[in-house]
């Protein structure tokens, strides 16, 4: 795989432009599944050698997420500034998979340690474990952020993400516990609040329209799916709908302190959150150390996410 | 006799403190901060906590206004008129005009900005020496009960030798601000320098954020509001409907009977036309309560066993009270009596947000390490008050106190005992007198105090006679303070 | 609470008018001015007529309050007329001291004051003294209703044990010709004996004291309390737990201290001396001014309208006064008793029997306490108010209210303060020689006596 360095992240906004014009240029029936045009990913890993914090940007992040207004980086705020350079590998002529319309299912972040608001980070992402999902193709990608402490890993980020409907010729249907959300999200798609092992209620979240307004302007994600009620139905969803991501982070920011400066955060998105909506939010200390959590929806009890924030091995 | 009646000045009231007072009230300061895990040792629980020649803190008297529904008789009165008028009352019952006192430390939950200075300006407003100094803080719901513990603790430190503590909140004139957006971009606006600026400003509004915000008292960690919380906490404990109207129909009948006794005579000043709580029913039933429909907890699959209702849970209320204190000696030589001392005080909080505890169960924490403390149990004492700020906050409470493994495990001291609801909030609380947050600590302290007062003069004896007092705050906090009557 | 009216004839074009219809004209009267009590203490020349001992010790006494004081006058406005009949024997002998008056009474400037000294005519050594003297009473009384321009006219009558010098004689006259006295016309004041004693400085007399005014929470009660005050007492404002917020605004108004008491419940009176005891040890006046009203025609009355009244007007004060006659020890001086009676009381209303029995039974009630009083140098005296422009008599009809207050000779109604001011005085270290009284303060009410 070699490495391709870039001056800077690009910004979703533009990535995703680039997107809409491939989509644009391709017939519309094409939009979701597109004929592939290989079963290969690209043997590219992006690389960005300094990524500034900034301040202003990191405060919105804090206010919006919850988090305390220190010059600690959230692990959701890294993924926020280091994610768009996955983007603009997904973007890329030759990706398999078309991006729009491609559903984040699960996330895992393992954060070695801390980083902080004046560290320059470095940032290297790239896309792996292509396979074939019952319902579509998965891949991960990968994002690795490395601050000043040296040169290993402060923050690994594996999202992976389902092409629903799309499948690609010669792909064996693997599953794995680390690449292959999909049994797991299932499973808790299907248990129901009464299944026993949720944890009782700590939180309620109203997420609304502006919710995912000020997420879109900090994350830079304007998918039409979270902001455009045109773009959502577009894609098969009634309303927009939540960024999953927001919905993971501010579980994050509930555990606060608790988690720790080295942990891995896991979340899979079993249901979308539409907007706006009443998301119950339970917590709950794991027998061996950190917190699993879940999100519901208010009104009828439907899990819309799990996941667990661990201490590091 | 008591002194000659006298042209009451500013100035000539207080700093009559004694050399010796200073040593020894800062090593009874070092002497804390163990936490619930000091021994215990026997004596008289007055005693505890204070080096020999350290001031007391009495309680000389008290004054509240009666409590409004939302709304309701104070719909067109702030937080400033309020105060004021508790205040007022708190001089005119202790002839305290002219009298420049120690400090009045004050406070109120919902607050608006131009209400910085809250207390000061209300001293303003009253006949109290102008040169009063006041303060304001907030502790939630427990904010005058901690106004009580600052100007004690500045009693026994030889601060002061008097001083006032409050609280009061309206939910009737609550702040309601504009959105943060509308807000920020103000400010920016007032740092732009270019026309152009200004407009590319201006640009970035909404229509939504020009929408006025009003203020949010849910859990601003959780979202929940106090009495989903309770409800969960409910659940958890297994506390019965029945069990929290009882609460409920006690609070309605023992506030009911402290005012036909005319108990309140010397503890309230009616304001705006209002002479009793406002939320007081006299004549609700067990049959009545019953009939209510759960409004917390209804959701979700356990809604249909919810049973908080707008009957065992506090009202909206808006309200004021005001707590009289001083050393023996400064009330001595006014001739005002002291009804009872303030002992010791413990604040605790209970990590709510990640679920360990519930949101309003500080009071199972603050008061075993309390009494754990103190060397007491709850037997010890003749009176206890819990805040109802829900009936089965009481329950729940009471429940853990009672809990050996509770208490062992998670508290980390002993069960202080099963309570005797025989003495518990013997003249109401809350749930028929309302809850304007900051005020209701003042109310219970000055209500404790009379009743302890009371108790002795009808009793007599040199048993020592206590009362316990237990307040649930926002945050998961909680308050609890021991009186014993003078 | 304005007199329309008043403000109505004495002004402006409205002025005018009233004067060409011949309307009757109801003065505005000198009042106490908070700021400068008893400054000026007459505005104008004192005329002293009569000849004697005791018209020269009256001069000397007005002499020593500053007063411009002469035995006659030639022309110019006078500030008040004293007419001093102490020393007469016979009807005839009052003539001169008459004739030299009634060639001054035009003199008489507005709000212009008659003083009467004399005897009683009950202490008379022979038949022609107690003619002369009860001649003297007729004298007063029509005089009164002659004058004009809020002048009024009253006496101050000296029994057997009492002199013209007599702390309580001096005090009486110095109330009448003061602006203290406005709404008092048509009144004596017998002064039975020598005991009292000046005060040190006649604008704060009760400097020292401490007063007990129930139902002080408003209207003539909150305006005792404020007069008490301005003259130097420390006042205990008591009035039922619901007008608690009045009390209180008053009570800090005058620095005093605030109890809300039901006054008619058995424990109330040991409640209140308890508290007084604690923080000034001591009493030394207490004002019976608590009261309600429950006006019904007897026919329609139920027993409790009745009961009520009588309980509040009546009852709380008998057993108010019994406590705190068993407490001698907290009135050194003796205490000092004034209740509110009524003109109602003395002649009687319609639709009040109620009230009227209570208001009378004060006047009994204060007669008998006397003596007992007296022997531990305190005093028991009723007063009792014509038309007071208060809330309470706001709610009278207007028409009813614009007669009720005509119907007396200075044509209007009188202030809380007028009632307060008579309080006061009754309260006073100097008024120690007057017990067992009645003192009206209705402008000359037309009914009674």
């Amino acid at each position: 795989m070699r490495t391709h360095i870039l001056e800077q992240v690009p910004s979703l906004a533009g990535l995703y432009g680039k997107a809409l014009g491939r989509t644009a240029r391709a017939a519309a029936p094409a939009m979701l599944a597109r004929t592939p045009q290989s079963t290969q990913l690209p043997a590219v890993r992006y690389a960005v050698e300094e990524v500034p914090v900034d301040a202003a940007h990191l405060g919105d992040y804090q206010r919006l997420l919850g988090e305390p207004g220190t010059d600690d980086l959230p692990a959701g705020y890294v993924h926020v500034i280091a994610f768009p350079l996955a983007m603009a590998v997904m973007v890329r002529p030759d990706f398999p998979l078309p991006v729009l319309g491609m559903v984040h299912v699960a996330n895992r972040v393992q954060q070695h340690h801390q980083l902080h608001a004046g560290d320059v980070l470095r940032v290297r992402a790239w896309a792996e474990g292509l396979r074939a999902h019952r319902s579509g193709t998965q891949v991960d990608l990968v994002v690795e952020v490395a601050g000043q402490e040296g040169p290993e890993v402060a923050w690994r980020g594996v999202s992976t993400y389902l092409a629903k409907g799309t499948t690609l010729p010669g792909l064996a249907l693997i599953e794995t516990d680390d690449g292959d959300s999909r049994a797991s999200a299932e499973a808790s798609a299907s248990r129901s609040r009464e299944g026993g092992q949720m944890p009782e209620q700590t939180a309620v979240w109203d997420v609304d329209k502006h919710t995912a307004r000020r997420y879109a302007a900090i994350s830079g994600d304007r998918n039409p799916i979270h902001t455009s009620a045109l773009g959502a139905r577009a894609f098969g969803f009634p309303r927009p709908i939540a960024h999953g991501m927001y919905t993971a982070a501010r579980a994050l920011a509930a555990v606060g302190t608790a988690r720790g400066p080295a942990f891995t955060w896991d979340v899979e998105f079993a249901k979308p959150v539409l907007l706006p909506s009443s998301v119950g939010f339970g917590l709950r200390r794991r027998e061996t150390g950190g917190y699993d959590y879940a999100g519901w929806r208010q009104r009828n009890g439907r899990v819309t996410f799990t996941g667990s924030v661990r201490p590091a091995a | 006799m008591a002194q000659q009646p006298r042209n009451t000045t500013s100035g000539k009231a207080t700093n009559g403190k004694s050399d010796g007072d200073k040593p020894a009230a800062e090593e009874s300061g070092r002497r804390r901060n163990s936490g619930g895990r000091e021994r215990a040792t026997s004596g008289s629980a007055a005693n505890r906590g204070k080096a020999p020649d350290q001031p007391r803190a009495a309680i000389i008297g008290s004054n509240r206004i009666p409590f409004g529904k939302a709304g309701g008789a104070y719909a067109e009165a702030t937080n400033q008129d309020m105060l004021t008028a508790a205040l007022s009352g708190l001089i005119a019952r202790h002839q305290l005009q002219g009298e420049r006192l120690g400090d009045v430390v004050g406070g109120a939950v919902l607050k608006h900005s131009r209400d910085f200075n809250l207390t000061r300006e209300a001293v303003l407003g009253t006949a109290l020496s102008p040169q009063t100094p006041a303060v304001d803080i907030q502790r939630a719901c427990a904010t005058s009960v901690e106004a009580v513990n600052v100007v004690a603790n500045k009693i026994r430190l030889g601060q002061i030798t008097s001083g006032i503590a409050a609280g009061v909140d309206s939910t009737s004139d609550a702040p309601i601000v504009v959105s943060d957006r509308l807000r920020k971009t103000l400010l920016r606006l007032s740092r732009a320098k270019t026309v152009p600026q200004r407009l590319k400003l201006v640009g970035q509004l909404r229509p939504s954020d020009l929408a006025p915000v009003a203020p949010n008292v849910n859990e601003p960690r959780t979202g929940l509001s106090m009495g989903e919380h309770q409800a969960i906490t409910t659940r958890q404990w297994d506390i019965t409907r029945e069990a929290q109207d009882e609460v409920a129909l006690a609070s309605h009948q023992n506030l009911a009977k402290a005012y036909s006794d005319g108990f309140f005579d010397d503890l309230l000043t009616p304001y705006r036309g209002l002479v009793r709580d406002e939320s007081l029913r006299e004549d609700t039933s067990a049959e009545k309560l019953a009939t209510l429909k759960p409004v917390f907890g209804t959701k979700g699959e356990h809604g249909a066993s919810a049973s908080m209702t707008a009957g065992n849970s506090t009202p909206l209320s808006d309200g004021a009270a005001s707590v009289l204190l001083g050393t023996p000696q400064w009330a001595q030589e006014r001739g005002l009596p002291v009804l009872a001392h303030v002992v010791d005080t413990e604040a605790a909080s209970v990590d709510f947000a990640r679920g360990t505890d519930g949101l309003l169960m500080g009071g199972a924490y603050a008061v075993p390490r309390l009494l754990h403390r103190n060397g007491l149990t709850l037997d010890d004492f003749t009176f206890v008050e819990i805040h109802e700020a829900f009936a089965s906050v009481v329950l729940t409470t009471a429940a853990a106190w009672a809990d050996e493994e509770f208490c062992a495990e998670r508290v980390g001291v002993p069960s202080p005992g099963e309570l005797d609801y025989d003495r518990l909030n013997v003249t109401g609380s809350s749930l028929a007198a309302g809850h304007p947050f900051a005020a209701t600590g003042a109310r219970i302290v000055g209500t404790l105090a009379a009743l302890l007062a009371q108790h002795k003069e009808q009793h007599g004896g040199d048993e020592p006679v206590r009362g316990l007092i237990s307040v649930c705050a926002a945050g998961g906090q909680a308050v609890a303070m021991i009186l014993e009557a003078a | 609470m304005s007199d329309k009216y008043l403000e109505l004839v004495n002004s402006g074009f409205t002025k005018k008018l009233a004067q060409q219809l011949g309307l009757p004209r109801p003065a505005r009267l000198r009042r106490t001015n908070p700021s400068s009590v008893d400054h000026p203490l007459v505005p104008g020349p004192v005329v002293v007529l009569g000849e004697g001992a005791d018209a020269d010790a009256v001069a000397a006494t007005a002499l020593d309050w500053d007063l411009d004081v002469r035995r006659t006058i030639r022309e110019g406005r006078i500030g008040a007329l004293v007419l001093v009949l102490t020393q007469i024997d016979t009807p005839d002998q009052a003539a001169p001291v008459v004739t030299e008056a009634a060639s001054l009474l035009r003199s008489l400037g507005p709000s212009g004051r008659v003083v009467v000294v004399t005897r009683a005519a009950t202490d008379a050594a022979s038949p022609a003294q107690a003619a002369a003297r009860a001649g003297i009473e007729g004298l007063w009384r029509s005089l009164a209703k002659e004058l004009r321009y809020g002048a009024t006219g009253n006496a101050v009558v000296l029994r057997e044990q009492a002199e013209v010098t007599s702390p309580a004689a001096v005090g009486a006259l110095r109330f009448l010709l003061s602006a203290r006295s406005a709404f008092v016309s048509g009144q004596p004041i017998e002064v039975g004996d020598a005991t009292g004693s000046l005060p040190e400085d006649w604008t704060a007399p009760l400097t020292g004291k401490v007063a007990m005014v129930t139902g002080a929470a408003r209207g003539i009660g909150a305006q005792i309390a404020r007069v008490l005050h301005r003259e130097g007492a420390t006042v205990v404002g008591v009035d039922v737990p619901a007008a608690g917020e009045s009390l209180a605004r008053v009570m800090n108004q005058v620095h005093g201290l605030a109890i809300q008491a039901d006054i008619t419940s058995p424990e109330a009176p040991q409640r209140l001396i308890d508290r007084i005891r604690q923080r000034f040890g001591r009493l030394d006046v207490v004002v019976h001014n608590a009261g309600i009203t429950r006006d019904k025609l007897l026919a329609n009355m139920k027993p409790e309208q009745w009961q009520a009244v009588i309980d509040v007007n009546l009852n709380a004060q008998i057993a108010l006064n019994e406590a705190l006659l068993a407490t001698p020890e907290l009135s050194p001086e003796g205490l000092r008793i004034i209740t509110l009676s009524s003109t109602s009381g003395i002649a009687g209303n319609r639709g009040q029997t109620n009230y009227a029995f209570s208001k009378a039974g004060v006047i009994g009630l204060v007669r008998a306490l006397a003596p007992q009083v007296a022997q531990q140098g305190g005093t028991a005296n009723a007063v009792a108010p014509g038309f007071i422009e208060t809330e309470m008599t706001g709610k009278i009809p207007a028409a009813r209210r614009q007669v009720a207050r005509r119907l007396n000779s200075l044509q209007q109604g009188g202030l809380p303060v007028d009632v307060a001011e008579a309080i006061s005085f009754l309260a006073s270290p100097q008024s120690a020689g007057i017990n067992g009284q009645t003192l009206r303060v209705c402008g000359q009410h037309m009914v009674g006596a």
